[in-house]
């Protein structure tokens, strides 16, 4: 399963103001695709200088990112309070 | 009372141990009829369940102190496949990375790291449980 969202809260404790926010992965995929699509060529000269074969390294990467589903981190400090779920 | 328990208590009596010792030994005492108990019964004994998360619990020991507080859920998987990246760090690149380990006292060689053993490792962070009590702060890592 991977993970779909990514919910963001930031609590200041002085002024009791609350942001937050909720980023769907998919939303993000899509707006990074063009940069995506920008840094393949760069990536793929990069791989063939120095002869490292990029789909191990992808693959690595893409568990990485589905093993983030139920991440939770919580920080709380006199001053703000920090929340980042992966869900 | 038990005949186990009666010896706990009389060496405790005798001073041949603390009060502390003997209530270790007390709960291992404890512990052992019942897992023993459900062999005899000839029941199968409960399979143990795979722990899904690490956690880190950072306190402030209810004292007030305004320390920070921090509370952090990785998940087992999230481990393995962060040592499968690192088992892809190339050979050329291990070699830097002894030295900068040995520089600061790590003698560890990654060459010698192989996936499986990562793997192995992180299955056994099932029993790990830290907690430590500092004036100011409690941290706990365990996993559930």
């Amino acid at each position: 399963m991977i993970p779909y969202a990514a919910a963001i809260r930031i609590r200041n404790e002085q002024s009791r103001g609350t942001q937050r926010w909720i980023i769907p992965f998919w939303l993000a995929g899509l707006l990074l695709l063009p940069v995506a699509v920008l840094l393949l060529p760069l990536t793929i000269v990069v791989c063939a200088v120095a002869r490292i074969n990029p789909f191990p390294i992808l693959h690595a990467f893409w568990q990485i990112f589905v093993a983030l589903k139920g991440t939770v981190v919580e920080v709380d400090d006199p001053h703000y309070s920090v929340s980042v779920e992966v869900s | 009372m038990n005949e186990n328990r009666r010896q706990i208590l009389e060496m405790l009596a005798a001073g041949k141990i603390t009060a502390d010792e003997a209530e270790r030994l007390i709960s291992a005492v404890e512990k052992e009829p019942a897992s023993s108990a459900s062999e005899a019964n000839g029941s199968e004994p409960r399979p143990k369940t795979k722990a899904k998360y690490i956690r880190v619990v950072v306190d402030d020991n209810g004292k007030g102190t305004g320390a920070t507080k921090a509370n952090i859920r990785v998940p087992m998987q999230l481990l393995r496949s962060g040592v499968k990246l690192a088992a892809l760090i190339p050979k050329a690149a291990q070699a830097h990375v002894n030295d900068a380990l040995h520089e600061h006292g790590v003698m560890l060689d990654l060459s010698q790291i192989k996936p499986e053993n990562l793997e192995e490792l992180v299955d056994q962070l099932d029993e790990l449980t830290v907690d430590v009590d500092d004036k100011d702060v409690k941290v706990r890592v365990f996993c559930e």
